[in-house]
């Protein structure tokens, strides 16, 4: 097939992509180095928008509470949804119907169920908080009111709503396993837990670095659950990249510093995804 | 092994009850409590025998005195959907078609572009789309949203269907050339034809994408007039703060329809995103 009518057919797709994603791009690293407010001319500053954010204390800050969001609900996420998997895969007739009911909480507004179980956490009148009233954890604790607290609340909030993704994903890579190597398994006399951990682990080992890789890139630059839960408070408590990068540019009309924030967490994004995937090759190579 | 008595056979079951409730426990709780009145939320919000007030919906639907209700966000969560599915999926299935005719090495390289475009954090791109949008005068507009989102739609949508395409039976594509019909020709009257289950699959899969959107509806979509649904329930229930039975309501208003159809169609949408490799 010669390259001109594909090129033909794939060009308004290739336009259409250039426009939304890598013209953007290009923008917002002009942006960086930029003084804009919202409105008005673009003026040129260099690296003064970088070398602003290495003495600002509010990024430092942010910097600190991303990196605990998202280790935390990385590890959360993937150990429950690892879990799932194992449990939605037992060759039953259920597993089809609760692998469905399962995936939910990724099929919602991640808005929806934020508003949802923002409310619910409240003193008194939220169930969730009424429910760990019975078990004598104070009712009367304004769970996501309290710095020292809201951070895990919303980390709690964020694996229940992020590991469904993760999970049918596992249940896709558990079910591609070739039924007899588990036959052969069982003939030999390995238990139920000899086979997950000698034989369905080591073989889904690639999905799962991968889905790990991707699952700590969606929590870095989670947005919408925290932002609806807490605005990035209470003092900032919960205020990651993304809501630092939001503040800086929709309230306090600093594009600059917004884009340069965005840049720099895409450079280490980027990185760390290449070198984690480079890093999973060598290792099943030396396996 | 005390481990394996631990995650034995029974424990599996427990684990299975277990993980299920907890999922389903906000979709129960707010349909219970979209029919509750205020003052039974208040006292008994855990009881599960709400006192019916079908007012709250009432509420929900037309807004706060003063305010916008669901009924304004769905219609314009409907436009979004409407200008962005049909965009994104025509674009996306001739793009993801045409490039499975290519040679492997070629075809690797061209597929890496959309998958480097999945890559990007939508707030790097968030930034100039607001200058853009502010510069053409189309802020709070949700059709332009619309244009916007089948942009961003497309590398999702391009890497499932090229998924699929590939497995397109290459006899019937012989066939077809044999009988004189051109490429183009061969992909509108066969190939488009006999693909009705991935083209479904992606529809919903962009459905599911857009109706949840908030980081950049949140942006582009100030006047409350103008916000879908996602957008929406941040600026409603910031509205009503004392009055959580309309929220609620409004909660179930936004997911409850979308659950429904994700259970009627949940085999081919989790086909979808099985084959699409990693989606989001």
């Amino acid at each position: 097939m010669s390259l001109a009518p594909v090129l033909l057919a794939c060009l308004p797709a290739i336009l259409l992509l250039a426009a939304t994603f890598f013209l953007p791009i290009i923008s917002t690293l002009r942006l960086s180095f930029s003084e804009w407010p919202g409105v008005g001319e673009v003026k040129w500053v260099g690296l003064k928008k970088y070398s602003e954010l290495v003495v600002n204390p509010d990024f430092h800050s942010s910097i600190k509470v991303t990196i605990i969001f998202s280790i935390l609900s990385t590890i959360g996420v993937m150990v429950t949804a690892l879990l799932m998997g194992l449990a939605a895969s037992r060759k039953r007739r259920s597993d089809e119907p609760l692998r469905a009911i399962w995936f939910l909480p990724a099929i919602a507004p991640a808005t929806a169920m934020a508003v949802f179980w923002t409310i619910s956490v409240q003193p008194e009148i939220g169930i969730v908080t009424q429910l760990l009233g019975k078990i004598g954890l104070g009712k009367d604790s304004a769970w996501l009111a309290e710095p020292s607290t809201a951070l895990y609340v919303v980390i709690a909030v964020s694996i229940w709503a992020s590991a469904s993704f993760p999970f049918l994903l596992i249940v896709g890579a558990i079910d591609r396993i070739d039924p007899e190597v588990l036959e052969a398994a069982k003939v030999d006399g390995a238990g139920e837990w000899q086979q997950n951990r000698f034989f369905i682990l080591p073989l889904i080992q690639p999905v799962l670095v991968m889905v790990t890789v991707l699952q700590f890139i969606w929590s870095f630059n989670g947005f919408s659950l925290i932002w609806a839960m807490t605005r990035g408070g209470p003092v900032d408590s919960t205020s990651v990249l993304s809501i630092f990068q939001y503040k800086q540019a929709f309230m306090f009309g600093d594009f600059g510093t917004a884009s340069a924030v965005g840049v720099l967490g895409t450079i280490f994004l980027l990185t760390l995804g290449m070198l984690s995937l480079r890093l999973a090759k060598s290792r099943s190579a030396i396996q | 092994m005390r481990l394996s008595s631990i995650l034995g056979r029974g424990s599996w079951g427990l684990y299975r009850i277990f993980i299920t409730l907890i999922i389903l426990f906000p979709f129960f709780f707010i349909i219970l409590l979209s029919f509750k009145s205020m003052l039974d939320i208040y006292i008994n919000p855990l009881s599960l025998n709400p006192d019916w007030a079908p007012e709250n919906f009432k509420e929900a639907w037309g807004g706060p005195p003063g305010g916008t209700g669901f009924s304004v966000y769905s219609k314009n969560s409907a436009i979004v959907v409407l200008v962005a599915l049909p965009i994104s999926g025509a674009v996306g299935a001739v793009a993801a078609y045409f490039t499975t005719l290519l040679s492997p090495s070629l075809r690797k390289k061209f597929m890496a572009i959309p998958l480097l475009a999945t890559m990007l954090p939508s707030i790097v791109l968030l930034l100039p789309f607001f200058q853009i949008f502010n510069a053409l005068g189309v802020l709070s507009n949700p059709a332009a949203l619309g244009l916007l989102y089948a942009g961003l739609c497309l590398p999702v949508t391009i890497l499932v269907l090229h998924a699929f395409f590939l497995e397109f039976p290459r006899e019937l594509l012989e066939a077809a050339a044999l009988d004189g019909l051109g490429i183009y020709r061969t992909f509108s009257k066969i190939v488009v034809r006999l693909s009705f289950a991935p083209l479904l699959a992606i529809t919903l899969l962009n459905i599911i994408w857009v109706w949840g959107e908030t980081q950049i509806g949140l942006v582009l979509l100030q006047a409350p007039g103008s916000q879908t649904i996602p957008v929406g329930i941040l600026t409603f229930s910031n509205a009503l703060k004392a009055n959580p039975g309309p929220i609620f309501a409004g909660l179930t208003l936004a997911t409850i329809p979308l659950a429904l159809i994700y259970l009627v169609f949940h085999r081919v949408i989790n086909r979808g995103i099985t084959m699409g490799g990693v989606i989001r």
